[in-house]
């Protein structure tokens, strides 16, 4: 559905977006996960149409997307980052709007407006001007405003920002749907857990490229992270370790004053082995911790920073 | 085109959600319009109370409360008496009185023996038009008397007998000063200022459509529904012209209703109505070059605002909303046709001294050439403005 190549741009003497390269599948969701500045929100406005790329090019299901050429946008479903709505106007006005910038017009239109305010759960409210509504309500609305004409690819760009627990969870679930319906869904986030939660591929941008892409479990492989297992323990804690030493798939042992650390290949597999060990060798286990690498791990390898700075 | 038309109907939507873009171009137009016509309205009926104190009493100055109280001063004067100058300067302070005339005593015999003696005139600062026309009935009293008193001497220097100068004085006392030119407008009728400043404000309120538009525009972007207007299957020159069309449907209404209002309620004579019409529809269009001249033009909100305002009153200053360009120097008049206000005042003050529609023509051709050199460059630079 989104083909992007090469996509490069500068701002000045500023590359923001190197030498880009991805591509969305029909009902899969694609994330694009990085710190502030790495570039999410450029890649983003190229895909769009909204910047012009220096160099790449982006094709839309099967057509070049280009600030000139509207073609390939009827088939693109854009949430930018902030609620972009028009406050004086209330839910209904703004879908009607930008349902006629589709061409949507008349029955038609008021149907699916109706459908929209459905899915987004502002059924109630859609007669209210969008400066009542809670900032939960006006970032539901702002991606209800993308879902109008029934985009063949929607584009997501930080949706959940400064959203409350209650209504991100809202978000997701809605964008999961969305991508169980065949939409393909790009998102961008700075929040690890969102893309491990919601994306079946993930490609990592930094400094504007493009420095890791795959599934998340493909990702932590890349960068050869083991799970982690901590247990708290009283008793014969050294022969507890030399038992787990020589088990397979346990790569190395650490011991303290009470507690044994473990780096294992997955884990939780490992763990009725390991519980086995211990009370083989008369080891009394407090609790037990499994650690498993996450994207942030990942982020850490690639890049020497935290994902959050 | 149900783009253009979908962008301009949702401005134009916000805009009248939008009290300060009501009153600016409905309401303060009206409102100064009606000012305007209160304070200037009655200048055409002018009258005022005075009062003669007579300390004279003799001939010449019964002559003079004769001659005010003449049936031909009657529109103009109510002319009453006060037994001292103290009583008539306590009325011209209290307000009864816009003037009052006070002769001298021995001013009869001043006069016929030679010297002159002025009448004094009692006037206030709130009644200044009564004191001017009190002071020249005075003046023009006195010169009558000097005219007679030289047209007998003059006829006694020549040989007229001794006896006969009683009855030459009663003649050349009947024979009057020629009455004083008094400027006129070129056309049938005379400028009111209800018909000149009506249209002034109603296109100098209009203008502040230019900084509403560029401003929303502004806002589109700060707000980040310009890119989901960019981000939809719409070019940019779709996006430009919504905005425009908006813009000039706001400028048609707003100077539409005042011409109308104007004209019904305060009795503005604007012109033949199709050549008003077209002049509006002209000057609607020049809000819409303008108004994208200036989006194209500034990178910000305060810099369109900035922009926005240097326009508006650059261009009302220069083509002669607030004073009347007809009565200025060779160089401002010039400088006004630089303007489209200033030629659309300039075709309606023609028709409002009686000219016919054709007066219409020249001035109609140079507003739109205005409006179409502002909206080619605008265009031009169209990518400016989702694209940067």
């Amino acid at each position: 559905m989104l083909k992007a190549a090469h996509l490069t741009r500068r701002f000045g003497d500023r590359v923001a977006v190197d030498d880009v390269s991805f591509s969305v599948a029909a009902g899969e969701t694609y994330g694009l996960l990085g710190p502030n500045g790495a570039g999410k929100t450029t890649t983003i406005r190229l895909v769009c149409g909204l910047l012009s790329a220096d160099r790449g090019e982006v094709t839309v299901a099967g057509m070049p997307v280009s600030s000139s050429d509207p073609k390939a946008k009827a088939h693109i479903g854009y949430v930018p980052q902030d609620v972009s709505l028009y406050p004086d106007l209330t839910a209904r006005e703004n879908l009607t709007f930008f349902g006629r910038l589709y061409r949507l017009k008349g029955a038609a239109l008021r149907q699916r407006i109706d459908e929209v305010l459905d899915l987004i759960d502002l059924k109630d409210r859609g007669d209210d001007r969008v400066e009542s509504y809670s900032g939960g309500m006006r970032r539901r609305l702002n991606i209800g405003a993308s879902l109008l004409h029934r985009p063949s690819l929607l584009i997501l760009d930080e949706p959940t920002v400064g959203v409350d627990p209650q209504s991100r969870h809202a978000i997701l679930e809605s964008i999961r749907a969305l991508g169980l319906e065949g939409l393909a869904v790009v998102y961008t986030t700075h929040y690890m857990e969102e893309a491990e939660k919601l994306c079946d591929r993930i490609g990592i941008i930094d400094h504007g490229h493009l420095i890791a892409e795959g599934t998340s479990r493909e990702l932590v492989a890349q960068v050869g992270q083991k799970d982690r297992i901590t247990m708290s323990a009283n008793g014969s804690l050294a022969a507890f370790a030399d038992a787990c030493r020589s088990m397979e798939g346990i790569d190395s042992v650490d011991v303290t004053d009470s507690s044994v650390q473990l780096l294992a290949e997955d884990g939780r597999l490992r763990l009725a082995q390991v519980l086995e060990a211990a009370s083989r060798t008369g080891t009394s286990v407090r609790s037990v911790e499994v650690d498993e690498p996450d994207l942030e791990a990942v982020f850490l390898h690639l890049t020497g920073t935290a994902l959050r700075e | 085109m149900s783009a253009v038309l979908a962008i301009a109907v949702k401005d134009l939507r916000q805009r009248l959600r939008d009290r300060s873009a009501i009153v600016l171009g409905f309401v303060a137009p009206l409102a100064v319009a009606w000012l305007i016509s209160m304070a200037f309205g009655s200048t055409g009926s002018f009258h005022a109370n005075v009062a003669v104190v007579d300390l004279d009493r003799g001939p010449v100055a019964a002559g003079f409360t004769t001659f005010v109280k003449s049936p031909d001063l009657a529109k103009l004067l109510t002319v009453t008496s006060a037994a001292t100058e103290a009583d008539a300067r306590a009325m011209v302070n209290k307000g009864d009185l816009g003037a009052a005339f006070v002769i001298p005593q021995g001013f009869s015999d001043a006069v016929t023996s030679g010297n002159g003696r002025p009448i004094t005139i009692l006037t206030s600062v709130d009644s200044s038009i009564a004191g001017q026309v009190a002071q020249s009935l005075a003046e023009s009293y006195t010169a009558q008397i000097e005219a007679v008193q030289l047209s007998v001497k003059t006829a006694v220097a020549s040989g007229a007998p001794a006896a006969s100068v009683e009855k030459l004085a009663a003649e050349a006392a009947t024979a009057r000063i020629p009455e004083q030119t008094v400027t006129q407008a070129s056309g049938a009728k005379a400028l009111s200022a209800i018909n000149y400043y009506a249209p002034a404000m109603a296109i100098f309120f209009s203008f502040f459509a230019i900084g509403f538009g560029a401003r929303g525009f502004f806002l589109e972007r700060s707000g980040g529904t310009l890119d989901r207007l960019a981000a939809a299957p719409i070019g940019p020159g779709t996006i430009l012209l919504g905005k425009s069309l908006a813009t000039f449907v706001y400028g048609m209404a707003s100077l539409g209703t005042v011409a109308l209002f104007t004209s019904l309620v305060f009795g503005a004579y604007w012109g033949p109505p199709l050549a008003v019409a077209a002049l509006i529809v002209a000057l609607a269009l020049t809000l819409v070059g303008l108004t994208a001249l200036v989006i194209t033009a500034a990178r910000t909100e305060r810099q369109s605002e900035g922009f926005a305002s240097i326009l508006t009153f650059g261009l009302v200053l220069l083509g002669g909303n607030f004073v009347f360009v007809g009565e200025a120097p060779q160089l401002v008049r010039t400088l006004a046709l630089f303007t489209p206000n200033g030629w659309a005042l300039r075709a309606l003050t023609d028709f409002s001294g009686g000219a016919d529609w054709t007066a219409g023509v020249m001035p109609l051709m140079a507003i739109l050439a205005f409006a179409l050199g502002t909206g080619a460059v605008a265009f031009t630079l169209r990518r400016r403005v989702v694209n940067l």
